[in-house]
């Protein structure tokens, strides 16, 4: 029985009776005269409506019992328009009835089908005629030459169960009877009758279940309810929201409502969703040519890069305000969570550590959907409404009065769109571009304007971090700005509307500060990026949360970051992106891992723990420049982590035989480690590299001084300057009271020492001094800071304050270590007999030990006879050292460094230049241009000044040879050394370590 | 062994709370617990964490086995399979007992847990049983007992060896030796 139904007000009822079995499919003749019925009991009968009789019919079918039994859904199908043909699956034909006469005029049928055709369709325009049959062949004739045009086999062979053609005749849609839609594309029919090229539309086929289970098949699922929707994309995004309203109703993030959101999160995607998504569908299934095509009809005429709706603003830490059960903000301190279902409609507060406050159950009846929470308040806020305005309420529990809670009414027309909770201090963004600052007691305080819609704030101690949308973004991209705020005593911007940079096609998921202040967000891509300071407010990537993540639906929601530990707090969401209320969420820990190259290797992976140190450990600075306490003991903790790592790496390279690698690494080097680099480099024998390093030392302790040089100077200045010259000062008297008995050999000896180490001094000043000796340097190290500030301000002080005993103990402690790290070294290298000298004096023999080292060093690079340059210099050295009677003598032996050399040449020039000036201004004029020299030119003194040492080595044997017993074993050393080369010298150090 | 004591072993072992204080690591001889940052989980034993819980000082997160849908599926295991199979945990009947009396409220579906476990348990113990039973019917020598967790073989251990004990006594008496004794008893 067919029963023919008005549609419009089902008033009038037609009964066609006459199938003995269940009716297989009807259709309507175009002209609306006559309906066509195939039925079970195997006949296809042809009705007139009006008279409800039949017309004809025709026994074509086997007779069953069932729908389900039928071979063929034997789908008729009258020709469109003129409804002239009457088209009939029989079996694997497709018979043609005239209208009217109801004679079969023809049959269509291909060799290739062997199963029963299942459902016949005309193409619009009436002349072709599609077939799908069972076992998945798709075959499309030229009704008028009955040749078959087009053959697709659907690729998993399903039995295709109905077909629609696109209004335009190139796209045929199709539906299995596993639950698939497939599209069949390219169908340029229209002229040649030829078969044409066919886009494979078989598309992954899926059972049911998997539709609703995966990214993927839900986004071919909405990709195919778009092509069967006319409507553009107006259409598409009603479907999403269509979805959408499931989740309410549900009250629980479900995996679908999880993948929604996906595209959709935030509401973004309801609006992008025509374009974007099919591009997205491309990314993630290449198997699904389905929803490319089927984006092809509904691409708008606009070619070009298409707008990304903004996306909305979110509080950090919440879940979407259209759950029923929501987090309305997870922080560090506690969990906001909102219920707004039909019994309840309140608010939770928790609070993860019990001592900051208990936990508070409000009822909502504002119907805030914006919270924040701090150790001190909780903020709330809600939207207006169409009588109420947005309000503002804030629980100040930690208020000391009785009054734990006040509430501000915005003006009309201004919505908060974001708040955040900082320090005595609450910030609202509203919808009127306007950022509206509160103190937690509710007074209200400045107020400015924003330059764009707000996405998000967060709040952290005295700073503000707002991010609003700087313009429209394209093609998926958001086009987000930052503002970073600071308020306290010293209010400034500290980033002032610099793009924030997102990954591509991504959009802000959260952000916020770790627990020690520095601004850090996520994007829906995973990537956790966080402020590095130190490279001028620059973000850099710290963590990719995705690459955790086991499934691609799976995410991280992340509720916090620390710094010291390094650690993340995130929420593991399975195939969603932020957690259910329900079960209670667990928080995990991942770490950060800055994304270097190559962190398989052992470089890589070192590289990528030191620098993240380095970026971790940037709040230290930020922390105590900001006036609050730091740390200490894991500051310098970090500090040795660091240069341990450094000198990991250091070590690598040199076992790959790396050395310049080895230098660049030295240079990221604090000085005392540069020293222990400098010991590892000469003990596995690489001299150039040590040699190199030294350099880098010298460079370093001079930077040292400078830094320290405007700070102190100020206030020690008398002592600073004196302390350069302490080094030898004290020495020098103490000669004269103890030593005058010894002869003057000696005297020179000693004293030759002591103007080795003021060379020493003085050549430190020039950083570039490249003939300074290399083995010596450890020994520089703690004497170089204080020995080594200005050696010529001697002059100017005038007089040794030898009285200044205190600070130097600690020098000469600090030196004593460092020589003590040397004396075996010495010892190795021919001189048992040390110990006793130090024994007697101990701080003069340090200074002994120190001169005979750096003697060692200036004996190999610098040439000890020319002494007249050096003289003036030395001069002003002895001017204030009045017990320096055999100071002349020494001086010729001393060495000549590369900038004496130079001295000599343009002394006369620059004293032309200046002629006012006095022998310590020369100096120090000259210093100055010869630093200013490049460094090839000084590189080419020093060679010269390296070229004329060696012959003076012989001189200061043949003195050395008369010395007196003790200081014998000393010199004895020394022209050990000196007469050798230096390489032989530094190997011999080498030897001494090991 | 009494089951008090093999409690007590349990209670050793660890579980993750999420405490809502926070405190320094505390130092015992048994090792370092802590550090405690509110709301974030820490490692402690399970008399640590019911005291906490008791205190209300903590949320206890469940261990990973006490989940209805693995518990499910260890119980059809055990029921398919002739030998023990490996325990959710060597003390999970202990624990389950444990966490469900102190802290039911932090774990989802409580009830069901403690029927599943219940069900494993006597699923095990029916075996153990009946393993029993064809040992002694056999007279075996010896058996192998894998996969048993302390508390299961220590419910039978005393009734099994008395019993044996005693049948070794029946068994012996009557041997002939022992016949003679009887003899002599006359």
């Amino acid at each position: 029985m067919v029963k023919v139904v008005e549609v419009s007000d089902s008033s009038q009822q037609k009964t066609l009776r006459g199938h003995e079995a269940p009716v297989l499919s009807v259709t309507f003749d175009p002209k609306d005269e006559y309906l066509a019925s195939s039925s079970c009991d195997g006949s296809v009968v042809v009705w007139n409506i009006e008279d409800q009789t039949r017309v004809t019919s025709w026994p074509l079918l086997q007779k069953t019992n069932d729908v389900s039994n039928a071979a063929s859904l034997c789908r008729l199908a009258f020709q469109p328009a003129a409804g002239k043909l009457l088209a009939v699956p029989v079996e694997t034909r497709v018979h043609l009835y005239e209208r009217g006469s109801w004679d079969q005029v023809g049959s269509l049928s291909d060799e290739l089908l062997t199963q029963p055709v299942n459902v016949a369709a005309w193409s619009p325009c009436g002349r072709f005629l599609a077939a799908g049959a069972v076992g998945g062949l798709l075959t499309i004739w030229d009704v008028n030459s009955r040749l078959v045009v087009e053959r697709q086999k659907h690729e998993k062979g399903f039995t295709v169960c109905s077909l629609a053609w696109h209004p335009s005749g190139s796209q045929i849609a199709y539906t299995d009877t596993e639950g698939c839609l497939g599209l069949l594309d390219g169908l340029s029919i229209s002229g040649t009758g030829t078969g044409s090229t066919t886009a494979p539309a078989a598309k992954p086929a899926k059972g049911y279940d998997d539709l609703f289970d995966e990214d993927d098949d839900r986004l071919m699922d909405e990709g195919l309810s778009d092509t069967n929707s006319p409507v553009k994309k107006a259409a598409a995004a009603e479907d999403e929201d269509d979805d959408d309203f499931l989740i309410p109703s549900t009250g629980r993030v479900r995996n679908r409502g999880a993948i929604l959101d996906d595209e959709n999160s935030l509401d973004t995607g309801s609006l992008k969703l025509g374009q974007d998504k099919f591009g997205e569908d491309d990314d993630d299934d290449a198997g699904s040519s389905v929803a490319p095509a089927a984006a092809a009809p509904l691409r708008p005429v606009y070619d070009g890069p298409v707008p990304t709706p903004p996306q909305k603003a979110f509080q950090p830490g919440s879940t979407p305000a259209h759950l029923t059960h929501r987090f309305m903000m997870w922080n560090s301190v506690g969990i906001v969570r909102g219920y707004n279902d039909e019994q309840d409609n309140a608010i939770d507060v928790e609070f993860h550590d019990t001592a900051v406050h208990h936990a508070m159950h409000l009822t909502n009846s504002l119907g805030h959907t914006m919270a924040d929470l701090s150790q001190e308040a909780v903020l709330l806020a809600c939207p207006s409404t169409d009588d109420l305005a947005s309000k503002l309420q804030c629980l100040h529990f930690s208020s000391w009065d009785t009054n734990k809670e006040w509430m501000v009414d915005l003006p009309q027309g201004e919505d908060v769109k974001a708040l955040c909770l900082g320090q005595g201090w609450a910030a609202v963004a509203t919808s009127a571009l306007l950022l509206r600052l509160f103190s937690v007691g509710g007074v209200q305080r400045e107020i400015c304007s924003l330059p764009g819609p707000v996405v998000c704030m967060a709040g952290h101690g005295e700073q503000l971090l707002v991010v609003y949308h700087r313009a429209t973004g394209f093609d998926g991209e958001q086009a987000l700005g930052v503002q970073l705020l600071q308020f306290g005593r010293r209010k400034r911007q500290l980033m002032s509307g610099e793009p924030l940079p997102l990954s591509p096609k991504s959009y802000l998921c959260w952000a916020g500060f770790t627990a020690e202040g520095t601004a850090c967000y996520v994007d829906s891509n995973g990537l956790v990026r966080m402020l590095n300071r130190a490279l001028g407010n620059t973000w850099t990537p710290v963590c990719n949360t995705r690459e955790t993540c086991k499934s691609k639906s799976d995410h991280y929601w992340v509720v916090g970051a620390h710094e010291n530990p390094q650690q993340l707090r995130c929420i593991p969401c399975k195939g969603s992106r932020y957690p259910p209320t329900l079960p209670r969420p667990a928080v995990a820990i991942l770490p950060f891992k800055l994304p270097l190259c190559q962190t398989s290797t052992e470089k890589g992976q070192m590289e990528e723990q030191y620098w993240r140190s380095v970026l971790f450990h940037n709040h230290f600075s930020f922390l105590s420049s900001s006036g609050y306490e730091v740390d200490e003991a894991a500051q310098t903790q970090s500090d040795k982590e660091q240069q341990e790592l450094l000198m990991k790496m250091f070590a690598l390279s040199c076992k790959l035989e790396r050395e310049f690698r080895c230098v660049e690494l030295a240079e990221l080097m604090t000085q005392n480690v540069v020293t222990l680099a400098i010991r590892y480099a000469s003990r596995s024998r690489r001299m150039n590299l040590a040699q190199r390093l030294n350099e880098i030392a010298l460079e370093k302790s001079t930077q040292l001084q400078e830094d320290e040089e405007p700070e102190e100077e100020p206030e020690f200045s008398s002592d600073r300057r004196t302390s350069g010259y302490r080094q030898t000062e004290p020495y020098n008297t103490r000669q004269n009271d103890e030593q005058q008995e010894e002869d003057e050999e000696e005297c020179e000896e000693e004293e030759d020492g002591r103007e080795m180490e003021t060379e020493e001094t003085k050549r430190c000043l020039n950083p570039f001094a490249k003939e300074s000796g290399l083995p010596a340097k450890p020994s520089l190290t703690p004497v170089g800071r204080v020995g080594r500030s200005n050696p010529f301000k001697v002059a100017d002080s005038g007089k040794p304050t030898s009285s200044s005993g205190q600070a130097r103990v600690s020098n000469i402690l600090d030196n004593m270590r460092s020589s003590r790290k040397l004396a075996p070294l010495s010892g190795s290298a021919g001189k048992p007999s040390k110990g006793p000298v130090l024994k007697p004096l101990a701080p003069r023999t340090k200074a002994k030990a120190q001169s005979t080292l750096l003697q060692i060093s200036s004996n190999k690079t610098a040439n000890k006879k020319t002494l007249e340059a050096a003289e003036p210099a030395a001069d002003l050295q002895k001017q204030p050292d009045t017990a320096a009677p055999p100071a002349e003598n020494t001086e010729n032996k001393r060495p000549k460094t590369g900038f004496q050399l130079w001295l000599d040449e343009n002394r006369k020039i620059i004293i032309a230049d200046n002629p006012d000036l006095d022998e310590t201004d020369v100096i120090k004029e000259a210093m100055g241009r010869f630093r200013t020299l490049s460094a090839d030119e000084r590189l080419l003194w020093t060679e010269r000044a390296k070229g004329q040492s060696g012959e003076t080595a012989d001189v200061k044997k043949r003195k050395r040879a008369e010395n007196e017993a003790v200081e014998s074993d000393e010199s004895n050393a020394r022209k050990k050394l000196s007469s050798l080369d230096p390489s032989s010298k530094l190997s011999a150090f080498a030897f001494s370590k090991n | 062994m009494d089951p008090s004591e093999v409690e007590f072993l349990a209670e050793k072992e660890f579980v993750k709370i999420i405490p809502n204080f926070s405190l320094d690591k505390i130092y015992l001889i048994g090792g370092d617990l802590g550090p405690f940052n509110p709301g974030l989980s820490a490692d402690v034993p399970v008399w640590l964490a019911l005291n906490l819980k008791q205190r209300q000082k903590c949320r206890i997160l469940p261990p990973e086995w006490m989940d209805v849908e693995k518990l499910e599926e260890m119980r059809e295991l055990e029921r398919k399979e002739d030998a023990f199979t490996p325990a959710p945990s060597p003390y999970y009947m202990e624990l389950t007992k444990l966490l469900l009396n102190h802290a039911s409220d932090n774990i989802p579906k409580a009830d069901e847990i403690r029927t599943l476990v219940k069900d494993i348990w006597d699923t095990r113990v029916a075996k153990l049983r009946l393993s029993a039973d064809s040992f002694i019917r056999q007279q075996e020598a010896h058996a192998q007992l894998d996969n048993l967790t302390l508390m299961e073989i220590n419910t039978i251990r005393e009734f099994l060896l008395d019993s044996l004990n005693c049948m070794y006594k029946l068994r012996s008496n009557l041997q002939p030796g022992a016949t003679k004794g009887q003899f002599g008893d006359y």
